[in-house]
């Protein structure tokens, strides 16, 4: 079962960044992700970044199948199949909001009044959906210094308070997850991680993006700051395409 | 857990459904996780000589009753599975490692490989669909099927196992060529495609895959009671069995046992425990004290 979507909008975020528009009539929650089948280029997973009546894809170009992603226009058609995967929880009150690089795509659907971004990327140019939230709710990290705080999200991750956030969501790359699972992990405070593995099937069979015996794809992508603590691969080991495990 | 005992290829199991082969079993963690909740033992996914990536997505397609897929064998190479077979381990139940190769010098070092690693038995996959030179390549020539069972049977002290496949025309030949195993494990996923109308292309990346799921329920079946009606042989039965009462049709069919592979995808690992259950209910309202007096009970 597969859909075949016609894209609405096509916006650039930054120069390696697009955002896809369309509508589908589906019931898609923050966190959630869909396969995009790009014919004859392969198939990628990727969250939405808009859930509502309106949705969205926000693609980096990584790879060829990507690349190809971020060149479609207007009136051109998306195949999906989906949406998969546990969402985040949904939570009331203040949130904050913590993504890795092109990681706020899936979080982006959570901005509200009440929630604060936390946005870490290697340059200013790579810092995603700054004008969605409310001015004084928004941090940056840059590795060259670029925008906001230099460093990583970790040293950003100072300059708040994060007990005072009934929520912490966050999503990146897993070195990044780690680091911030790190700071976390003996805090009093309520998180959700949401990780990426190669991922193949999407469907919980296959076994490609598999974590302590967790599949990412139908147990997660969205785990617990409690579930992390079990999890002794995370951060530390990953699979790869033929499911051969290497360290991270 | 429920435990509903039975013997089948050489080995004892706490309990008739085991994972097959391919789904969820090429990483140790999550087959023990299966083994915990209930499987009786789990098949790893087909290892080889080499490591492979398999084909690049889209690797599944999904229909209404049935699941098309071709992953390309991915697996880590036979000299990198032996942590995975250690951990799956860990749950004190039989880990069946299966194995693929073209030739009988590669099926046997894998089977000695295996051995090595610590399994219970081995399965040879004779039935892969969709790579060349592989599976049902190998497993459609009645001579070299013959020779590799006959190599392992020779060589190793765990049980032999073959899974046959359906893309055949006489299961019988087939069968009997591979007749020294200790258990036949009928039957592996049939050949198909999908087309998407508007692209107008294959889905599969390589256009081919292997259907499985529910709508295959009645070949595997239909092949079950063919080789049972001819054969004294163990045989584990597997395709599209999604509940007890599919569990039951392939016991009185012939199957000694049989394996679960697509219905994990709506149920989840639960699956085995419930089917457990169901077929525990069953003998108590039919007075069948002992599963094995079920076997073959509707052959005519």
């Amino acid at each position: 079962m597969m859909d075949r979507i016609i894209i609405e909008e096509a916006h650039r975020e930054t120069p390696t960044v697009v955002s896809l528009y369309f509508t589908w009539n589906l019931d898609v929650k923050p966190g959630q992700f869909v396969m995009v089948w790009i014919p004859g280029l392969g198939e990628v997973p990727m969250s939405l970044s808009m859930t509502g009546h309106k949705k969205c894809i926000t693609v980096k170009a990584y790879g060829e199948s990507t690349r190809k992603l971020c060149e479609l226009k207007k009136g051109d058609f998306l195949y999906l199949r989906g949406p998969y995967g546990k969402p985040f929880s949904n939570v009331k009150g203040k949130k904050l909001l913590m993504g890795g690089g092109s990681g706020m795509a899936s979080l982006r659907s959570m901005i509200d009044d009440q929630s604060t971004g936390l946005v870490a990327a290697k340059t200013a140019e790579e810092i995603l959906f700054e004008k969605e939230f409310k001015e004084k709710q928004f941090i940056t990290a840059t590795e060259d210094g670029s925008k906001g705080i230099k460093g990583i999200i970790t040293d950003a991750m100072q300059k708040i308070d994060l007990s005072s956030f009934d929520m912490i969501y966050v999503c990146g790359p897993e070195r990044m997850l780690k680091a911030v699972f790190d700071r976390l992990k003996d805090m009093n405070v309520r998180a959700e991680f949401s990780l990426e593995r190669s991922m193949k099937c999407g469907i919980g069979l296959c076994d490609s993006c598999s974590i302590n015996g967790f599949q990412v794809c139908l147990d997660g992508p969205t785990f617990s700051l409690d579930e992390l603590k079990y999890m002794d691969e995370f951060g530390r080991t990953k699979l790869l395409a033929s499911g051969r495990r290497v360290m991270i | 857990m429920h435990k509903l005992p039975v013997k089948v290829g050489g080995l004892e199991l706490s309990s008739p459904g085991m994972l097959a082969s391919g789904i969820l079993d090429e990483n140790g963690y999550t087959m023990k996780r299966i083994l915990d909740e209930g499987a009786g033992a789990v098949v790893t996914k087909s290892i080889g000589m080499e490591e492979r990536n398999g084909y690049m997505p889209p690797v599944v397609f999904e229909g209404k009753n049935w699941l098309l897929n071709a992953m390309g064998l991915p697996n880590p190479g036979i000299d990198h599975f032996e942590d995975e077979i250690v951990i799956a381990k860990q749950s004190g139940k039989p880990v069946i490692g299966s194995i693929f190769g073209s030739s009988v010098d590669d099926f046997l070092v894998l089977g000695q490989k295996m051995e090595s690693f610590g399994v219970s038995a081995v399965e040879l996959n004779l039935s892969c669909p969709h790579v060349r030179g592989y599976g049902s390549e190998v497993g459609s020539d009645p001579v070299l099927v013959k020779n590799i069972v006959k190599e392992l049977k020779g060589t190793l002290s765990i049980p032999v196992w073959s899974k046959l496949s359906p893309n055949v025309t006489s299961i019988l030949d087939i069968a009997r060529s591979a007749s020294d195993s200790d258990a036949l494990v009928l039957i592996n996923t049939l050949r198909g495609m999908a087309i998407n109308i508007y692209n107008r292309m294959p889905v599969l990346t390589n256009v081919y895959g292997g259907v499985s799921g529910s709508s295959i329920k009645p070949v595997g079946l239909r092949l079950v009671y063919e080789v049972r009606k001819e054969m004294d042989i163990d045989i584990i039965g597997v395709g599209g069995i999604d509940n007890h009462e599919d569990a039951l049709e392939y016991i009185m069919a012939g199957a000694n046992a049989f394996q679960i592979g697509t219905a994990l995808m709506h149920h989840g690992r639960k699956i085995f425990n419930e089917i457990n259950v169901g077929i525990g209910e069953f003998m108590a309202h039919n007075g069948v004290s002992d599963l094995s007096k079920l076997v073959g009970r509707a052959v005519q």
